[in-house]
């Protein structure tokens, strides 16, 4: 009997295995390696950025944050940011994951973008990694400086503050900080596993102060009284009023349930009748309440929505500032949605209710009043270059919207004017700076969330600034001298 | 009848095809030089020392090899040794790289004055191991003869085993059963599969392996003729006397229940199959492989019965989906899987009560079996890691998969040489198969057409098997790759299945003895 025939069929049996063996290897390596590289558990994804040199971050000439290495193999290398806290919320933290700067521009940091591989392509070609390119900031660092120390020093304990500058001619960010922050050493990739818990900690910060979101793009308060700088624009350009138009200041009784609205003082300006100017200067609620009422939600939304409301706003390719809003239409506990009525309307208009911007809005609104009308987007990485130095990026302004006429713009300024001249904020004369202030009540047992809003120098401005602080008091003594001193820093260069 | 063995020797006498073997070795050791070049220009930009030592000496190795095969197996197929070579090599060049890596860290364990490493890659050991490999399969092809010339000196043939099968399946049965005997037997990763010999580990299992296939082909030789032929017929499948079938039975079952008890259920797979297709080429038989796998299926249900084999359910859970198990997950009676990993609660409390393996005490306390799937994942990283074309020898992160120089070793081989580096390894391992195949079909001795097919077979399987399980194909079970494990046992043992089916396919191809009563008869010679 011949053994030939089961040979041969154990042979292409065999055969069958290793084909098995090959369409498996190619499942895996061909359509799985994807997910396979991209899968959470898989620790290669993370190694892989840390084995060479990322880019480094700067500003005006300051070194910000570097990679050394750190003399192990994994990670091999780390990330050092000088005066972490003072510049994490522009330049964000990196440890694989990244937030702010470090991630909207990692593939140029890390050396993987285009722009770099495909300049280095014989590098990539022959293996050797290319090597990040390094950021220069917008940012100003000692008026940067300054702000952090201030906001710090004026915040109540346990609250927030935070502050920005955007340059309005180009829409460079000169300084964005905020309180509380927290040190992007401490969980930057040489932390480990120690800053992975790190992280979680303050992820999980108790109470309203998140260190990870930063104050100045990323989080959104009441805006208060400095939004009635918003509704006036509204106003001028749909109720055909000027900064002249005589406006009733006196109580206004609101629609629905009949309460009156009260006004912070009722002598001067706000004592029945006055200027628009005079209604601003002194913040008159009743006026801008009635505006908001005689606009009506839905005008006001959409005038708002001209100076950024509504969406969140582009400062880089993926680095987005939170979306401020007037809203329309509000969710309850239970999910229900209610439509903004009459008295929330009124209130709205003075930038209570449920009206909510970031200090970046609120500084592309004064900059939209220092300007002309004309917002400028809001960037922060001003260049980019290769370690040869050659020029990757650099920025080029563009506008970001045209949120009112001139005219009404040179008003708004000279109301703005009026407001350290002779209005709620007096106690700025000399100090070369124009704005509104606002004090936002966020009911009991939450301090007040105080606002000063505007721009210097108070003739031919060209900084536009937005500076919040929470505690009790208001936006004229608690945050006007806030700005006023990182103005002084700015505009000292 | 004309059988097919008939017809390729009628095409095949006279070859020698010792040139074209020559010339595949010097593409062979081609190959393994720039393995090793091009581990060293990756990581240090110069060609490294080690390409002259290890790469010289396998050099020095397989052309002694060559001569002795030219020399003595001269119509032997040119293709087995360069193929063996090739993946040995590739072996090699893989430990040395990943070698250079586990050594940063024993630097640092010992100057942490911490004892080193043991579980790590020993490229110096492997490449004594690569010696004493070739060596023995020098000496084999030394030593077996052909088989025509069973009266002179030294009158060793592969057909001599035929004489002592019950020996050898005694011996084979007595391999398997040492690493149970306390004293010599030890446990390493798991399975209790190694004796320790002095300073060296032995896996009896890869030389059990090639005495059960001696065995098998012996039994079967002398009672195929009765077992395809008397049997009753029970439905269509023909049931076999259980006095042709005891004998076999009764090793098979022995060693597949001493497999199941050191937990070695790769090599338990790899006996099965090796039974059931000696079996099925012995007898022509489909019932048979019928029956055998009724067999393994009668025997994983009682498997999965028993307490200690809860792990082969988890196995085949783990293989179906592995994530859970990541880093540690604890298969509950409600079959439900519970991380227990670093980062849980109950880990951290046995981790601070210094529990040896805090993950098996904490599973232990929610009533669950323990397992880890993370080798198996992070092999596969490994392989997403090096997608179509790899990252180049030197350039991957190999040793982030555990075992990444033993049994993950084709993963490792897959980040660095990619999908492209596999299917060429995979077509030289699938080529030895095919070789040994043929071997077996132009064999003209019955024992030696089974013990080919069996050898040719069971490579072929064991190579399914651990690539298998690695790549996520079949449930993992701990095999060595041939040729490109580290590991001495495995090495020795497929160098003498090599020079076995060297000897063989000598035997099978060389021209026949002259026929002096039919002198008259023209006998036509090739002139080539």
């Amino acid at each position: 009997m011949n053994m030939d025939k089961p040979i041969r069929r154990v042979a292409i049996f065999g055969l069958l295995l290793f084909f098995g063996l090959m369409a498996q290897v190619n499942y895996v390596q061909g359509s799985q390696a994807e997910d396979l590289r991209t899968d959470p558990n898989n620790s290669r994804q993370y190694s892989d950025l840390f084995n060479s040199p990322r880019g480094t971050i700067s500003a005006g000439g300051v070194v910000l944050v570097t990679s050394q290495e750190t003399g192990k193999d994994n990670p091999k290398y780390g990330r050092s940011y000088k005066d972490g806290p003072i510049f994490a919320p522009v330049t964000g933290y990196f440890n694989g994951n990244a937030t702010q700067v470090e991630r909207a521009y990692n593939s140029l940091l890390g050396g993987k973008d285009k722009r770099i591989t495909q300049q280095r392509w014989f590098d990539t070609f022959i293996g050797k990694k290319a090597e990040g390119a390094n950021l220069e900031l917008s940012i100003n660092t000692e008026a940067q400086r300054v702000a952090y120390q201030r906001l710090r020093a004026q915040t109540q304990e346990g609250r927030r503050g935070g502050a920005v500058v955007m340059d309005i001619k180009t829409g460079a960010i000169q300084v964005a900080a905020s309180w509380p922050s927290f040190d992007p050493n401490e969980v930057a990739p040489q932390a480990g596993e120690k800053g992975a818990k790190r992280l979680q900690e303050l992820d999980g910060a108790r109470g309203v102060l998140k260190p990870l979101v930063d104050n100045a793009l990323s989080q959104t308060f009441p805006p208060g009284s400095s939004f009635k700088a918003v509704t006036s624009a509204v106003g001028m350009e749909r109720l055909n009023l000027s900064s002249s138009t005589t406006v009733n200041t006196g109580q206004l009784i609101l629609p629905e349930s009949g309460r009156p609205l009260p006004n912070s003082h009722d002598s001067g300006s706000c004592a029945g009748q006055a200027p628009l100017k005079g209604a601003f200067a002194e913040s008159c609620n009743t006026s801008f309440a009635k505006m908001a009422l005689d606009l009506g939600i839905q005008q006001l939304h959409q005038g708002a929505e001209k100076f950024g409301f509504g969406k969140r706003v582009t400062l880089e390719p993926d680095m987005y500032a939170a979306k401020s809003d007037v809203p329309l239409t509000t969710q309850d506990a239970s999910g229900k949605t209610i439509p903004t009525g009459g008295d929330a309307t009124a209130r709205s208009g003075i930038g209570q209710q449920d009206v909510r911007a970031t200090p970046l809005q609120m500084a592309m609104v004064a900059a939209a009043i220092a300007n002309k009308g004309k917002i400028m987007n809001p960037y922060v990485v001003q260049k980019v270059r290769a370690k040869d130095q050659s020029e990757l990026y650099n920025a080029s302004p563009k506008q970001y919207a045209q949120a009112m006429s001139a005219d009404h713009a040179a008003q708004l300024a000279d109301m703005m004017r009026a407001v350290v001249s002779e209005g709620t904020a007096k106690n700025l004369q000399g100090r070369n700076i124009a704005g509104k202030t606002g004090t936002a009540e966020q009911g009991a047992p939450i301090p007040n969330s105080r606002w000063f809003v505007g721009f210097g120098p108070v003739e031919n401005p060209r900084y536009a600034f937005a500076v919040i602080t929470e505690g009790p008091g208001d936006g004229a003594t608690n945050a006007g001298p806030v700005a006023a001193d990182i103005m002084a820093a700015v505009l000292r260069k | 009848m004309s059988g097919l063995g008939a017809q390729i020797r009628a095409h095949l006498p006279y070859q020698r095809r010792n040139a074209a073997s020559f010339a595949l070795l010097i593409f062979a050791m081609v190959l393994t030089l720039s393995a090793f070049a091009e581990v060293g220009l990756a990581r240090d930009g110069k060609i490294p020392g080690g390409l002259f030592v290890y790469g010289g000496g396998l050099a020095v190795l397989a052309f002694a090899a060559y001569f002795v095969q030219a020399k003595f197996a001269p119509y032997a197929d040119p293709l087995l040794l360069p193929l063996a070579v090739a993946l040995n090599g590739v072996g090699l060049a893989m430990i040395y790289r990943l070698d250079l890596d586990t050594s940063e860290d024993k630097k640092a364990a010992a100057a942490a004055g911490k004892k080193l490493v043991a579980d790590a890659a020993d490229a110096p050991g492997q490449l004594m191991w690569t010696f004493v490999g070739i060596g023995l399969f020098v000496a084999a092809v030394l030593i077996m003869r052909d088989t025509d010339r069973t009266d002179a000196p030294l009158s060793f043939t592969p057909k001599t085993a035929q004489r002592y099968t019950y020996l050898i399946g005694l011996c084979a049965v007595i391999l398997l059963l040492l690493p149970i005997v306390p004293g010599i037997g030890a446990e390493i990763n798991g399975a209790r599969v190694w004796i320790r010999l002095g300073p060296f580990s032995v896996q009896p299992g890869e030389f059990a392996k090639l005495l059960l296939v001696v065995f098998f082909a012996g039994y079967l030789v002398n009672k195929r003729q009765a077992m395809s032929l008397i049997g009753k017929k029970a439905g269509p499948i023909s049931l076999p006397r259980a006095r042709d079938l005891g004998p076999i039975l009764v090793i098979w079952f022995f060693c597949l229940g001493v497999l199941f008890m050191q937990k070695d259920l790769g090599t338990a797979l790899l006996f099965f199959g090796l039974f059931v297709s000696m079996l099925y080429i012995a007898t022509q038989r489909v019932s048979w492989v019928m029956i055998g796998i009724g067999l393994l299926a009668i025997g994983v249900f009682i498997a999965t019965l028993l307490p200690f084999m809860g792990h082969v359910n988890q196995r085949i859970d783990i293989w179906q989906n592995p994530k859970p198990y990541f880093d540690g997950g604890c298969l509950l009676d409600s079959g439900k899987v519970v991380p227990v990993n670093p980062d849980t609660d109950i880990f951290k409390k046995y981790k601070a009560q210094g529990s040896i393996s805090p993950g098996f005490s904490a599973c232990a306390e929610l009533g669950g079996e323990y397992s880890d799937s993370a080798q198996l994942m992070k092999g596969l990283f490994a392989l997403g890691q090096g997608g179509v074309l790899g990252t180049g020898l030197g350039q991957g992160e190999p040793w982030r998969t555990p075992l990444s120089f033993s049994d993950f070793i084709f993963d490792s081989l897959g980040e660095e040489l990619g999908l492209t580096g596999l299917m060429v390894l995979l077509l030289v391992y699938a080529l030895i198969v095919q070789r040994g195949m043929k071997t077996a079909v132009a064999a003209r001795d019955p024992f030696l057409k089974l013990f080919a097919g069996g050898v040719s077979f069971v490579l072929g399987l064991q190579v399914f098997v651990i690539v298998g399980g690695v790549t996520r194909l079949i449930p993992l079970t701990g095999l060595t790759t041939p040729f490109l494990s580290q590991g001495g046992s495995s090495l020795m043992a497929n160098w003498i299945l090599i020079a076995i089916l060297v000897r063989m396919s000598h035997d099978a191809r060389k021209p026949a003895p002259q026929a002096i009563q039919d002198e008259g008869m023209t006998q036509i010679v090739s002139t080539r």
